[in-house]
């Protein structure tokens, strides 16, 4: 098996394939064949799985996507969760970071609290809040009635199924997003600090001119793995609302809908081509975003 | 801006960093805190430019105490050793962050920050980001945004010792110039004795937390007041070997070098100054037992039974390897050292 | 320097900012642990004291039979079983294709390497919801519905994973592999005696990750398994609670049950965890 470095052998390529044998076979079968088929099967009017094949090449399954309603609710909740949710969530953890460095006592254990949610099952913790947020007995209610807000039916109102989802789609993410912006807050050399406080810098000011230019690419960072991730929101819908979606499927996410159409209704197809469509979006996306952070983050 | 620090202690958990310390520092001179790598001066630049707290004694500016005024209110500028400049702001704006915090108006702010520049030579580079500047440009930089504000004391961390050996000697006649034109108090921290010596007033030599000796760069050459002081200084380094006084003469290795009036008889360290062995002048006789080019130097190390002792001598003297020298030794150029304490002995020539 | 104490502000209007800032703290680690120390109340109550209104905070007596009964409802036993199984085999086999691939592309020389490399790459920016649809189809096919198999097999090759480690190889310098070769050792042994040993601190993340995302996952092990036996902790809580529709409690005690374990690994293994997340930045 010996290799002589700057040069392919014939040998040396076999030892390599070898070793790389087991996850090429698995990433082929499960990631790109299934990346073809979903294109593939996302260009036919109707499909069969067992058979693989289709009938009616065309854009047809990608019209029918476009035009469903519970197709729209779900692009808007998910676009409600990437431009609502996520940023919050970002900005709460960024507070939450800022905080937990300025303080020297209780560090860590802070630290422990504000990222264990990041272990916990969605599903599992979610049922918690299935119940935390209950219209009767739910105790966000009753924390509600303390300042003599009326209950609100979290769960059953479609007009407020995607603040529940929301709320918990931030909660659930802040995990991440402190433990990461805390290290980025910590790795600031502490040399800008002095710099700064030589420099007569108040504390305000060290914070807008030094710690978040400091911490931007971190933040870009956070922004599109949280871009993507909102792309991809399921598992709280489950957990929150259960098989269906929420009343009148207000809980929609695109996600959420493939899984539906594919499981629930069994059109392969349609749920295929919503499919692409979210990749594409997602491609789009990270494309635009590393465009844009590009010009004006400050990278060390 | 005259700087007092009266009995300072630094103590670090347990590490003491720094002893009861006492120096006075001159209005407008630039002071070198000099010592090696722990030895205390940058906790002491720290301590002066109020980014620790001493954990006892008091730092006075002029009448003023400032013991414990945070940074910001001492007018103090701070060069750091990696410079510190803001990566993210241009060198423009890096100049002018400090004018920002003092609310200085924009126009008037901007006319400051151009001034600075001009005297540090970098008018053409404003638009820059630090990391588009050579280190010499960035220490340049730092200065400026360290006296833009108008500082009464300029403090510099180990300012060159980022810098090539080239740029090193250039940047600090620079940084001299640059004091000189500002006449500002100007404490500058190094471990590098050549660095200190050739630009510095005054030398403040530290070691191990304390303070070793305070004196104008030649006094402490020609007159060290310990050991420590004798070796750290000058290069090729002092001789230092073992010897006694016998009958008020100095006697190393069996043989006599030289009259030493006012001192008991005493086993001593003795510090011989390689350039005060003045070879071929006298009737010590040593063989060569190595030669070495240093630049335009020779070193010529000799064995005099036993004991070496390099002497220093132009590069076109000639001699070879076992070849017997005879030579002499300059008085003002041989120190004695308590054998325990390393404190220096002091005698007259005879 | 490295330690550094600076000045203490110790004005009052300092200290003013540190007690809100403390207070700020306490106030939002209330509402991360709110729902977990909620959920395990709960579970402790009487159906009554549950959903009693206003809430009652502690059970008047805690009732460990919710547990109990909770757990004969459901075979929860069972699932926590097959949970246990799938994610530690899971995670081995994950922790074995990793080495492998990663070795390779940090180590060895062949053809197609860039490409390949390239290819991988790019494959974690396929969002893995686009591929269930085919995958739960191959599975079909495969006959692995309601197999171990289909719940591990298709989860044991991550890209992201194989990216992470192969990084951290090549940091692993050149010299030590020429050193080891002029000496006599194989690629293979290379690979176990050198470069494992080096790198055990990724690997160790990787698998705990691993092990927390496996524990965890919902959507795949939901499509491939039907039968009760086969179910893991997520799918048999998720079913409980449509069955177990009002008994609060109960539900409360199921979800600590599947909860819990992962909260005494995260104490555990927290320094392993929190530094693991941070180096390399896996979204959960």
């Amino acid at each position: 098996m010996s290799i002589i470095e700057g040069r392919n052998t014939a040998r040396g390529t076999v030892a390599a394939w070898v070793y790389l044998l087991p996850a090429l076979i698995i990433i082929s079968v499960f990631v790109f064949y299934p990346l073809i088929m979903a294109f593939r099967m996302s260009m036919y009017e109707s499909y069969n799985f067992y058979k693989n094949v289709g009938t009616g090449f065309g854009f047809a399954s990608f019209k029918r996507v476009l035009c469903d309603s519970d197709f729209h609710i779900a692009v808007k909740n998910t676009l409600f969760l990437s431009f609502v949710a996520m940023p919050v969530s970002i900005i709460i953890s960024l507070v939450i970071a800022l905080l937990i460095s300025s303080i020297k006592k209780f560090q860590a254990l802070f630290q422990t609290f504000f990222f264990l949610p990041y272990v916990t099952s969605v599903i599992a913790v979610g049922i918690v809040f299935r119940w935390l947020f209950h219209s009767n007995y739910g105790l966000i209610n009753y924390f509600l009635g303390l300042f003599h807000i009326h209950p609100v039916a979290w769960l059953n109102n479609p007009k407020t199924t995607i603040y529940a989802l929301a709320i918990y789609y931030i909660w659930g993410n802040l995990a991440f997003n402190t433990i990461i912006l805390l290290v980025g807050v910590q790795n600031i050399p502490k040399m800008y600090y002095n710099a700064a406080r030589v420099d007569g810098a108040k504390w305000g000011k060290i914070i807008f001119r030094i710690t978040l230019p400091q911490l931007s690419p971190t933040i870009i960072f956070l922004t599109i793995v949280g871009f993507i991730a909102s792309f991809k929101v399921y598992n709280e819908v489950y957990a929150l609302f259960g098989d269906l979606g929420g009343a009148a499927n207000s809980a929609y996410t695109i996600v959420f809908y493939i899984y539906r159409t594919f499981y629930g209704a069994g059109r392969m197809h349609i749920a295929a081509a919503a499919a692409v469509i979210l990749f594409v979006a997602i491609l789009c996306i990270t494309i635009i975003q590393m465009l844009v952070s590009k010009k004006f983050v400050h990278y060390k | 801006m005259e700087i007092r620090l009266e009995n300072i202690q630094k103590k670090f958990s347990s590490v003491v960093a720094v002893h009861d310390m006492n120096i006075r520092i001159k209005d407008g001179s630039l002071t070198g805190l000099l010592g090696p790598s722990g030895c205390g001066k940058s906790t002491t630049l720290f301590m002066i430019a109020g980014l620790y707290a001493p954990t006892a004694g008091n730092i006075f500016f002029g009448d003023e105490a400032v013991t414990l005024l945070p940074p910001e209110k001492r007018g103090i500028g701070l060069v750091f050793q990696n410079y510190a400049l803001y990566p993210h702001m241009t060198v423009l704006k890096n100049i002018l962050f400090p004018l920002e915090n003092m609310k200085i108006p924009k126009k008037e702010a901007l006319k400051m920050a151009e001034e600075m520049a001009d005297i540090v030579q970098i008018r053409d580079l404003l638009d820059r980001k630090p990391s588009q500047l050579s280190g010499g440009q960035q220490q340049r930089v730092a200065i400026a945004r360290a006296l833009v504000k108008k500082a009464r004391v300029l403090l510099l961390d180990e300012p060159l010792s980022n810098l090539d050996a080239r740029l090193r000697l250039e940047t600090r006649e620079e940084i001299r110039r640059i004091q000189k034109e500002t006449g500002i108090t100007t404490i500058y921290v190094t471990h590098d004795q050549e660095e200190a010596m050739s630009i510095t007033d005054d030398i403040v030599l530290m070691d191990k937390g304390w303070i070793q000796q305070q004196d104008s760069p030649q006094q402490m050459y020609l007159n060290p007041g310990n050991q420590f002081t004798a070796e750290f200084l000058g290069n090729p380094p002092v001789n230092i070997i073992d010897g006694k006084i016998t009958d008020s003469v100095l006697v190393v290795c069996g043989e006599k070098l030289c009259g030493f009036d006012g001192v008991e008889d005493q086993p001593v360290v003795v510090g011989i100054r390689p350039e005060a062995v003045l070879i071929g002048n006298g009737d010590i006789k040593a063989s060569v037992r190595l030669i070495e080019i240093v630049g335009k130097d020779k070193i010529i190390s000799l064995d005099l039974k036993g004991c070496l002792i390099r002497a220093i001598v132009s590069l076109d003297y000639d001699c070879n390897v076992e070849e017997l020298l005879s030579f002499s030794v300059k008085h003002s150029g041989v120190f004695l050292f308590d054998k325990t304490t390393g404190a220096r002995i002091k005698g007259f020539a005879s | 320097m490295e330690v550094v104490e600076d000045i203490k502000d110790k004005s009052p209007r300092h200290r003013g900012a540190k007690i809100i800032i403390y207070a700020v703290l306490v106030f939002g680690s209330f509402w991360m642990l709110l729902p977990f120390v909620w959920m395990i109340l709960t579970s402790l109550k009487s159906l009554q004291e549950a959903i009693s209104v206003p809430p009652v905070w502690f059970p008047s007596k805690p009732l460990w039979s919710n547990y109990q009964k909770a757990l004969s409802v459901a075979p929860f036993g069972r699932y926590f079983l097959n949970t246990v199984i799938v994610s530690s085999v899971n995670t081995v086999l994950t922790i074995i294709v990793t080495i492998l691939a990663a070795f390779s592309f940090a180590r060895l020389k062949f053809v197609g390497k860039n490409l390949l490399f390239t290819l991988i790459l790019a494959s974690m920016m396929v969002p893995g919801e686009m591929l269930i649809i085919q995958n739960y189809v191959t599975v079909a096919k495969l006959g692995w519905i309601d197999s171990y198999a289909a719940l591990i097999v298709p989860w044991i090759a991550s890209p992201f994973y194989i990216f992470l480690l192969r990084q951290y190889f090549m940091q692993i310098p050149d010299q030590l592999y020429y050193a080891a070769r002029v000496d006599g050792c194989r690629d293979f042994k290379y690979l176990w005696k050198v470069m494992v040993p080096n790198a055990k601190n990724t690997i160790v993340t990787i698998g705990i990750l691993n092990f927390v995302a496996s524990w965890n996952a919902f959507l795949w092990p939901l499509l491939v398994t039907n039968k009760e036996r086969m179910r893991v902790l997520t799918i048999g809580l998720t079913e409980f609670t449509n069955e177990a529709g009002s008994d609060v409690h109960l539900q409360m005690a199921a979800a600590t049950f599947i909860i819990l374990p992962m909260i005494i690994v995260y104490i555990i293994l927290r320094p392993y965890i929190i530094e693991g997340v941070s180096r390399s930045g896996i979204k959960g």
